[in-house]
């Protein structure tokens, strides 16, 4: 039952881009309908999931950079006042440079291979971690610090025991947030300059007129990234078993 | 007295009306750029500062496209009436069912080059063996490479290729790749000159690729008999032509139609360009174009080769 | 709820002197003086706003106040610091930690090893001996506030200051609580801060009231027989009228 109501949105989602296709009068060469772009799958499977695979190493690396880089800096930022002071600023501004102004500079120093994808999906994960971690570890319940500080605990005991585990919850917000942007960082990179990949493919097939292949792989995309979202959603609430979901009584 | 002013506003309001409509409504066009305006396009800016269009009767509209893949895309929907495009990739949409027809010619030699940098390892093309390519436009590019290399006794897989998105000259000039393929002699060669880091170009007709037009005009195949298109190309002509026998001028005309574009860059991308722009631009070398298709079919691009007059003719 | 193995340290008593808050220019006391009995109950009434929770902070050195004007010393000499423990209104037990960590919590802070037989042993005291494992979530009100009585006991401090710590509880979770904080904290010097004259009449050995602005605190009353006293007590129940009049009066 769980499924059934993805299902009927994906359907519903494919009946509407037919009718759109079907109405507009859209030529294939702008937009092909679901069934082309299925074919264009079909054909080659191997294909999408040879550059499927090495977008999806990106976004993971990236995931896991991202995820490790935020953490530290939180952490550091909530323990050393000079050190939020300096950081924040920063932190702002990689978040309101926009990725595709960085991109080509970025892989201009680095190169074109797996690592500007991955550093571009990192720069695009560090923020959303970052703030919301931080915002967390600030945001303490009083009651909980004001009880460790009659117990006497010093404060790197209290950042241990009650600040970090506190926040837990607010990061996982973030990484959420995180994964859903994820995708975006290390498409922008390949499209800088890339040999492998779904958006070298996207921009292979649109450049010899495959529209549906390139169709077919931001499907691919989109498809890695819904999977992705879902697997870190659950992984995190799994990992925060004691957040009480509100939701959890609902069927 | 009343009558006298009623009189005179009636005049004032007449001479008003008249002088707001031109003496005959000039036809709107819109013309989609392949590429940002750069001296490839001298014909076109020509033809409109020196009035050659609004002397044809024709408003036409330059604009360059956000993404370079769409104005052909555009034209075969309805939305654009003229693009310049790249005869190689004509063959390939056409095959893609994209209702497009070559009217005219811009540019009637190839201006793709392979580019290495001048006091890099790269001395022949049988050096590049293991090396990165660096191209931007994918599928053709490859196959002009592979031809070439064909020539050094090598063949793609000997070579990695990236694709670095036009973003040709950074590439090469910061050394991430060792050769770019898609490099237009006239204006990446000129661009490295001036940064201090010159390249040496291998030409693709001079390695075995048979040669094309670099930049053609296309138009939509069920619009061939718009009266706007033959006076278009007319105009083209005329603007060709005072491109020959004068050039300085039109340099000036293209620089101050363009403040941003008048640099060293630009001025000498115009001189390198000037021998290349098509001086007839209405004909069609029939033979060239099929010998082009043979040559993509062999490469794989294409699977069939349609009748040519489907595609590419030369208007009455 | 019977006895409790946990053997309550040689009593102290505290005497507060001088104890000055002001909060945005408003002056919520100054130069109160507070004397807390050795191995005794000391009740805080007043109405709520007057500042008792704050003079309750003041004590356990929260908020960081500036001007330390207050003195406060122990019977002993000793310092204060650490040897107070601290129970609020709320039970603030940790969510990511079950009961039993949450009892332990004092010794995880400190980054000491915890005693998990003691742990046990005030569980079972405070009737929390089968819920030892499961998390707070799953809790009532009255046995979280349990939980956190427990917790309070772990610390095995001689000197415990509570705040309202049963007041967001129902009434009868409220005096079953009530009597088993005043068996398991006996012999302990408690400041216990309540708005409930009835509360403050049955638990504590002497009773201050304290009421305007900048408050000041009463004399102590010191009610006949020892805590804790009968809901049904007679002198109980007159006081409670007495208190009542002051409290209402007092009021603005």
């Amino acid at each position: 039952m769980k499924l059934l109501r993805p299902a009927i949105i994906l359907i519903g989602l494919l009946a509407i881009w037919q009718v759109v296709v079907s109405l507009s009068g859209a030529p294939p060469y702008i937009l092909p309908g679901p069934w082309a772009v299925a074919q264009a799958w079909s054909q080659r499977p191997e294909l999408f999931l040879h550059h499927g695979t090495i977008t999806m190493a990106e976004i993971l690396l990236g995931l896991i950079f991202g995820l490790g880089l935020g953490v530290t800096s939180a952490l550091i930022m909530a323990y050393f006042r000079p050190a939020r002071q300096w950081l924040m600023p920063v932190l702002v501004v990689s978040q309101a440079v926009p990725v595709f102004a960085l991109a080509p500079v970025l892989v201009l120093w680095v190169g074109y291979g797996m690592a500007s994808k991955v550093v571009m999906a990192t720069l695009i994960i560090y923020f959303p971690v970052t703030a919301a971690f931080h915002d967390g570890l600030r945001r303490t319940e009083p009651g909980w610090l004001e009880l460790a500080r009659t117990m006497n605990g010093s404060r790197w005991a209290i950042l241990r025991h009650v600040r970090i585990p506190a926040a837990l919850p607010a990061l996982g917000s973030g990484l959420r947030v995180a994964t859903a942007v994820a995708p975006i960082g290390a498409i922008v990179g390949e499209w800088v300059g890339s040999s492998s990949g779904l958006g070298y493919l996207m921009l292979h097939a649109n450049a010899r007129m495959q529209i549906d292949v390139m169709f077919a792989a931001l499907a691919t995309l989109s498809l890695l990234a819904v999977t992705l979202y879902f697997s870190v959603d659950s992984a995190v609430r799994h990992a925060i078993k004691w957040q009480p979901d509100s939701h959890s009584n609902e069927p | 007295m009343t009558n006298f002013r009623t009189f005179f506003t009636c005049l004032l309001l007449i001479a008003i009306t008249m002088i707001g409509q031109p003496a005959q409504a000039a036809e709107k066009m819109t013309v989609l750029l392949d590429w940002f305006v750069n001296p490839d396009h001298a014909p076109l800016i020509i033809a409109r500062e020196k009035g050659y269009f609004a002397a044809a009767g024709l408003d036409v509209e330059l604009t360059a496209p956000a993404d370079p893949n769409d104005p052909p895309k555009l034209v075969a929907a309805g939305k654009a009436d003229i693009a310049v495009s790249y005869q190689p990739q004509l063959h390939v949409q056409v095959e893609a069912g994209l209702p497009l027809v070559r009217i005219g010619t811009l540019v009637a030699t190839p201006l793709n080059s392979l580019v290495v940098l001048k006091d890099g390892p790269i001395k022949t093309i049988a050096d590049l063996k293991g090396k990165k390519v660096g191209y931007s436009i994918g599928g053709f590019e490859d196959a002009v490479l592979g031809k070439m290399l064909e020539g050094a006794g090598l063949s793609l897989k000997d070579v990695t290729l990236i694709n670095v998105n036009f973003s040709l000259s950074p590439s090469i000039i910061s050394g991430q790749v060792d050769a770019v393929i898609g490099a237009f002699r006239n204006f990446e060669l000129n661009q490295m000159d001036i940064v201090g880091k010159p390249g040496r170009a291998f030409y693709p007709e001079e390695q075995g690729v048979p040669s094309y037009d670099e930049l053609i005009l296309i138009a939509n195949k069920a619009r061939l008999n718009d009266s706007r298109l033959p006076r278009f190309l007319s105009a083209v002509e005329k603007a060709t032509q005072y491109l020959v026998n004068h050039p300085q001028e039109s340099w000036k005309l293209f620089a101050s139609a363009y403040k941003d574009l008048d640099d060293e860059l630009n001025k000498r991308a115009w001189a390198a360009t000037l021998p290349r722009f098509a001086l007839r631009p209405a004909a069609l070398d029939k033979g060239r174009y099929e010998r082009f298709a043979v040559f993509l079919k062999e490469q794989k691009l294409i699977k069939s080769i349609p009748a040519l007059d489907t595609y590419a003719i030369e208007l009455p | 709820m019977n006895e409790t193995t946990v053997t309550p340290p040689i009593p102290i008593g505290l005497s507060v002197r001088h104890a000055r808050l002001a909060w945005h220019e408003q002056v919520l006391f100054d130069g109160l003086d507070l004397e807390l009995k050795a191995g005794q109950w000391t009740c805080l009434l007043g109405p709520s706003g007057v500042g008792k929770s704050m003079l309750l902070r003041l004590i356990l050195g929260l908020d960081g106040s500036q001007e330390n004007s207050e003195t406060i010393n122990c019977s002993d000499g000793l310092q204060l610091n650490g040897r107070v423990a601290f129970m609020a209104q709320q039970d603030f037990l940790f969510p990511w930690l079950n009961v039993l960590d949450n009892v332990l919590l004092g010794s995880r802070i400190r980054n000491a090893v915890g005693n998990r037989d003691k742990a046990m042993q005030l569980l079972a005291a405070t009737g929390l001996a089968d819920v030892s494992e499961a998390m707070p979530d799953t809790l009532s009100g009255g046995m979280r506030q349990r939980a956190a009585l427990a917790r309070t006991l772990m610390e095995d401090r001689p000197v415990v200051l509570m705040d309202e710590p049963f007041s967001a509880l129902d009434v009868i979770s409220r005096i079953k609580l009530q009597e088993l904080a005043a068996e398991l904290l006996n012999c302990r010097t408690v400041l216990l801060v309540t708005h409930d004259p009835l509360e403050a009449l049955r638990l504590g050995h002497s009773i201050h009231v304290m009421t305007g602005r900048p408050a000041t605190l009463g004399a102590a009353i010191v009610p006949d027989k020892l805590p804790p006293r009968p809901v049904d007590d007679s002198g109980v129940l007159e006081h409670q009228g007495e208190l009542l009049r002051q409290l209402a009066e007092a009021a603005p």
